[in-house]
């Protein structure tokens, strides 16, 4: 992804006017991407009133193939897998929307700090690169391990994974404008590091991790999903999309359709995303 | 060669010694004492201090630390608590698995990766090429356990070509061995092999611009020619990097592989540890797992100075 053109006139350090990224939803790809989005997110977080028996309903009728009453079929203990599925994204998009903005926020701080202290901005940097050095599970695995299996595991795993990505795309737009001579101007006149950093460097990175932050989300529910087909997610009989896969997998023989529905969730709520950072990403660029 | 080689020495040291701490450390910030885990919850002081002496977890961290390497070093990786069985024996019953599993999608992630990239750079066709370039985003954004799900589905299900879930060792019988084998190797691999074609793609269409290429075409080399030894060989360097890179993420993402596809193998190994906190096992798989990708990187970079001696001599 290309860091956009940046401005270097003065803008009020938090732009309140979203119409700038509204622009994004004028396009086709951006409306489909905003009503999917919109429609997964109302469905799972809707879930206890559209459902209101919850996701542990048991019934005799277990891996059932799908039918009009039940959509994905059922699972080993006769729960309807759509409900449950609902209930799994639910989970996910808990995750995520809670994970994500706080990975954008920590990691867009540690990539500017550089502007306060160069020293810790480049130590900064070697510890992201120590982060990336981990194999993308082997990083969940080691949190895991000291967290024990759960949500804060998960949330922690995906904070941290997150960190590099927006700490780097900061640093790229704190290095390209540093030097610059309205922030030479800023310094001259004796505005402070932490000011220079807040007011003049951050709108500059504000564009580029909204962008990374769409991007995010898809990598954070695959995150999700791979710790928790390994058995190291969520803990039963709490369903997230990737401990329905766990389960499913065992009975893929019997009843495949079992699978089957949280993959096709998962992978709307992907493509959902991507095409968000895509039409994200041209409205950011076109300027 | 040697002298390059003696110069990278220094940093694997490091780099061994500081994952040896780590693995070491990480299982024991973990919560909860596995001599109380194996004893039972009521068990007599004395009782849990027999259990960990039989554990070596007597002393202070450091003496701890230090007997587990000075035994490391002479061959003896301990017993693991959970299985009570050494774990040298545990790993090396698994290891045969999640080798044939590593190799083998690193081979298809180079062969899939190379043709992807030679083609999408030598196609001329604008719409074939802008289907390969869909199809290699496709790919490059599809995670291993998603492409194995729907691998599964699509030729272990709907059309039962291949089986879905099991092993046999390809030493004891390769034509099986390899139905077992094959969809689990092509789905760790692809995702990774996107990433080598992109970037031999862009390598190969920067080098195209060079002057030489120019020269050769104007000497008359023939297009296969030009593509091998002029095109290719100096477009190698920033694939063979990425080869280097990605081998940690293979061993990764074999973890959910072998989870997808049961297969019984390291990554299964160290999920179980991880649940039963057996520290041993788990302090010599993150160290074997380091260690590796460490041994792939150093291989990746010897084989870019083979190839380029700029950086040999500069090295």
């Amino acid at each position: 992804m290309t860091v956009p053109q940046s401005k270097p006139m003065h803008r009020r350090w938090f732009n309140p006017s979203i119409a700038r990224y509204m622009e994004a939803f004028t396009t086709t790809r951006g409306i489909a991407a905003l009503t999917a989005i919109i429609l997964i997110s109302a469905l799972a977080f809707l879930a206890p009133v559209v459902f209101p028996g919850g996701y542990d309903v048991q019934s005799r009728e277990s891996l059932r193939a799908p039918s009009f009453l039940h959509f994905f079929g059922t699972d080993e203990l006769g729960r309807d897998l759509f409900v449950r599925s609902i209930y799994g994204l639910r989970s996910d998009l808990a995750l995520v929307y809670f994970a994500v903005p706080v990975s954008m926020v920590a990691g867009t701080l540690l990539g500017l700090i550089g502007a306060v202290s160069p020293r810790l901005g480049s130590f900064v940097q070697r510890c992201l690169d120590i982060i990336v050095g981990f194999p993308g599970l082997i990083l969940g695995i080691c949190v895991v391990l000291v967290l024990g299996a759960g949500w804060t595991a998960l949330l922690v795993v995906i904070v941290v994974s997150g960190l590099p990505g927006f700490g780097r795309l900061a640093r790229a737009t704190l290095l390209s404008q540093q030097q610059r001579e309205y922030v030479i101007a800023a310094r001259t006149l004796g505005v402070g590091k932490w000011q220079i950093m807040v007011r003049h460097i951050l709108p500059n990175a504000v564009d580029p991790i909204i962008v990374q932050g769409a991007v995010f989300v898809v990598s954070a529910i695959f995150i999700e999903a791979a710790l928790s087909i390994v058995g190291l997610g969520l803990q039963p009989p709490e369903p997230s999309l990737g401990t329905l896969l766990n389960n499913g997998i065992r009975y893929i023989s019997r009843a495949p359709t079992y699978v089957l529905g949280p993959t096709v969730i998962l992978i709307i709520v992907a493509l959902a995303f991507s095409m968000l950072a895509d039409a994200l990403n041209a409205t950011v660029n076109r300027k | 060669m040697l002298t390059f080689f003696l110069k990278k020495l220094p940093s694997v040291v490091m780099v061994a010694i500081a994952s040896s701490v780590i693995a070491f450390v990480l299982p024991r910030l973990a919560p909860g004492d596995p001599a109380v885990a194996l004893a039972g919850s009521d068990a007599s002081p004395e009782q849990l201090a027999a259990v960990r002496d039989q554990l070596g977890l007597n002393g202070s961290l450091y003496e701890q630390y230090f007997h587990w390497i000075w035994n490391l070093l002479h061959g003896d990786l301990g017993r693991s608590f959970a299985m009570r069985r050494p774990v040298a024996t545990l790993i090396s019953s698994r290891l045969e698995s999640t080798i044939e599993l590593a190799a083998l999608a690193l081979v298809l992630m180079i062969i899939i990766g190379f043709t992807l990239g030679i083609l999408s750079a030598t196609l001329r066709n604008q719409t074939t090429k802008a289907a390969l370039d869909v199809v290699n985003t496709i790919c490059l954004a599809t995670p291993p356990f998603l492409t194995g799900l729907l691998l599964i589905l699509l030729l272990g299900i709907a059309f039962p070509i291949l089986p879905v879930s099991g092993e046999m060792g390809l030493l004891r019988d390769p034509v099986k061995g390899l139905q077992y084998l094959i969809l689990p190797a092509f789905a760790l691999a692809l995702p990774q092999a996107a990433v080598v074609a992109r970037l031999l793609a862009t390598a190969i269409n920067s080098v195209r611009g060079e002057d030489f290429i120019d020269l050769a075409k104007a000497k008359g080399v023939p297009p296969g020619r030009l593509m091998r030894r002029h095109l290719l060989r100096n477009s190698l360097g920033p694939a063979i990097v990425a080869i280097g890179l990605r081998a940690g993420e293979l061993l990764g993402g074999a973890i959910v592989i072998e989870a997808i596809f049961a297969r019984n193998g390291l990554g299964q190994l160290a999920v179980s540890s991880v649940q039963n906190r057996d520290y041993l096992v788990l302090q010599a798989l993150i160290l074997g797992a380091v260690l590796i990708a460490v041994l792939i990187q150093l291989l990746s970079e010897i084989t870019i100075a083979a190839l380029d001696p700029r950086i040999r001599l500069e090295g």
